[in-house]
């Protein structure tokens, strides 16, 4: 951008050049503003008088951007590339009427030899990339209703960052519906719910103690580790999380601290990655460190008066 | 007041809690990245792979470079063959047809393992690497409240753990924290590293960022002077503040999160994923106002 605008004025940058050698020293002078303005770019830029980002833009990865898009010609390529030499090393043996004998004696049957076994590397190759290609799985929506509740007795940084949880989570992964727990209480319940039989069309609230006292969350406070239920329709314990919908394919549990748990629950069997599992658990400690500093608020502002 | 200083176990303001990825001395130990890519597969539940995966067995070897030895090998026996086999007067055209379809065949085998590494399913096979000769540093700006100390502290060190990051610098309304393995000349004293920051800082506008930049090869970025040696990838992402729905103001720019990794390719679609809603965090929400 900048080399583009010295190149075409030439001028304010040179004041002490005589008008009359312009003419005559065009080409040398265009070197020179593209040397100047590639070595100095930092403080050429000084001119720029928005002051916005001056340092390089990343180039589009054409090849990765086609790979990514192309997944599956990609992958039978090498097959295709393979085959096809392996029919061009016969024909050519045939054509030019040399005995196809696959013995090292000439140096035309060394170098065929040569070209069939690059030929069978690509064939396995291609073999291989096809024999990986990962399954995807269908994504199932939750049936239930939209629910968003939050403890009403929180302050406001606690709620932002509680919804930052949501909006993270239901952007960056499968998660469909969160509820997180502490001390005793729901303080969030956000996301697909499963419908209520009692009361129509409203979500089924949590009951945090019976919640708390089940085996499924007693287990995993009690390991401190989370759990991740890839499956959850393989899973018993299914039972004890009645407000989620029915058909939730995988849940994590996080443990936070020792008094509270996230429930996670997404919409795709094994939808959660070992990345998102590692954010998920960090993310927990600073939730757990986040609403036990908010507990602990109440009972110091007593002992302070003491 | 003094109750809140006793910052929790979250905020490793000692160098102990960095996970034993990043030791101190420069330790890259191949076997540790087949096994970690080994368990990748297993646990890799989005993406299904089947079992079927040939390997020689030997601990350390990387079997998708394979096509590449091979392509090496074959195509300098074949251009071997072409010289000491026969005496140039008795090449056929048969055979000078057959070494231009081998040694193109060889230069596809050594393109293939670049090619796999975009496919679906691949898994990096490098590890992060510390550069040599560099310390880890851990400074903030100190005038902002605790709970943002807390959330800046807390937000570099999952950056560190949960990516191939070696060095992360989160700017936010002119507030800066580093961490990691950073590039510092050795004049800049501790009690100016922040100063020095900001200069760097300046230099390159990386205030002024509206989009996200990352360039996954080192040949792509400028070697900036304050990144460690041997960055081979370089994310930056802008945060930028939220407009309240129904404001018409336009997003502010509230500043930046900078990671630098010693991996080419380092951070996946997941991985950008989750470092922009780490961003969002911080948009939106007033240094100052959070006491």
């Amino acid at each position: 951008m900048e080399a583009g605008s010295l190149l075409h004025s030439p001028i304010p940058w040179n004041p002490k050049l005589p008008v009359r050698r312009r003419i005559g020293s065009t080409f040398p002078r265009f070197f020179y503003f593209r040397a100047f303005s590639s070595s100095s770019s930092s403080s050429s830029s000084s001119s720029d008088s928005q002051g916005g980002y001056r340092g390089p833009k990343p180039r589009r990865d054409w090849i990765a951007d086609w790979v990514s898009n192309n997944d599956d010609i990609v992958r039978s390529l090498p097959i295709y590339v393979g085959g096809a030499s392996l029919l061009a090393v016969l024909l050519n043996r045939t054509v030019s009427g040399i005995a196809p004998v696959a013995d090292a004696s000439s140096s035309q049957s060394r170098a065929d030899l040569l070209t069939l076994g690059l030929a069978v590397t690509n064939i396995l190759t291609g073999l291989v990339w096809l024999s990986i290609r990962p399954k995807s799985v269908s994504v199932v929506s939750p049936q239930g209703v939209e629910c968003r509740r939050i403890y009403s007795h929180l302050p406001d940084s606690v709620v932002s960052e509680l919804i930052w949880v949501w909006e993270s989570l239901s952007e960056v992964t499968c998660c469909r519906s969160l509820i997180v727990v502490y001390d005793s209480r729901c303080v969030l319940q956000i996301g697909f719910a499963a419908k209520s039989s009692i009361v129509d069309a409203e979500p089924v609230a949590v009951d945090a103690n019976k919640l708390m006292q089940g085996s499924l969350c007693q287990g995993v406070i009690k390991s401190g580790a989370q759990s991740y239920l890839a499956n959850l329709s393989l899973y018993p314990g299914k039972s004890e999380l009645p407000f989620l919908p029915s058909n939730t394919q995988a849940i994590i549990l996080q443990p936070l601290g020792e008094k509270g748990i996230a429930i996670i629950g997404g919409d795709t069997i094994r939808g959660f990655t070992t990345s998102d599992q590692a954010w998920i658990a960090l993310i927990g400690e600073k939730l757990d460190a986040t609403l036990a500093k908010n507990v602990k608020n109440v009972p110091l502002a007593v002992q302070d008066q003491l | 007041m003094s109750k809140t200083l006793s910052f929790n176990p979250l905020i490793p303001l000692k160098m102990q809690v960095i996970p034993p990825q990043f030791p101190a001395k420069k330790t890259r130990t191949k076997s540790l990245s087949i096994s970690a890519r080994l368990q990748n597969q297993q646990q890799q539940q989005q993406l299904n792979l089947s079992v079927l995966r040939f390997t020689l067995g030997i601990p350390g070897l990387d079997e998708s470079y394979l096509p590449r030895w091979i392509g090496y090998g074959f195509g300098s026996l074949l251009v071997l063959n072409h010289f000491v086999g026969s005496d140039s007067a008795t090449t056929t055209p048969a055979q000078l047809s057959t070494e231009v379809l081998g040694l193109s065949l060889a230069a596809f085998s050594i393109f293939i393992p670049y090619l796999g590494k975009f496919l679906k399913g691949a898994s990096p096979a490098d590890q992060a690497t510390i550069p040599e000769g560099t310390e880890q540093i851990f400074v903030m700006s100190q005038n902002i409240s605790d709970t943002q100390k807390e959330d800046l502290a807390w937000a570099t060190y999952i950056l560190l753990r949960n990516t191939n990051t070696i060095a992360a610098l989160i700017s936010i309304q002119g507030e800066l924290c580093a961490r990691g393995y950073w590039n510092i000349p050795e004049k800049v004293s501790k009690a100016n590293i922040l100063d020095w920051f900001e200069g760097q800082i300046e230099r390159i506008g990386l205030k002024n960022l509206k989009d996200t930049l990352y360039f996954p090869q080192s040949s792509d970025s400028v070697l900036w002077e304050m990144l460690p040696k041997g960055t081979r990838s370089l994310l930056v992402q802008p945060v930028l503040q939220v407009p309240k729905p129904g404001a018409i103001q336009m997003e502010k720019i509230e500043g930046f999160v900078l990671l630098a990794s010693s991996m080419s390719y380092a951070y996946s679609d997941k991985d950008k994923a989750w470092i922009g809603a780490l961003a969002n965090k911080f948009g939106g929400k007033s240094l100052r106002m959070d006491l």
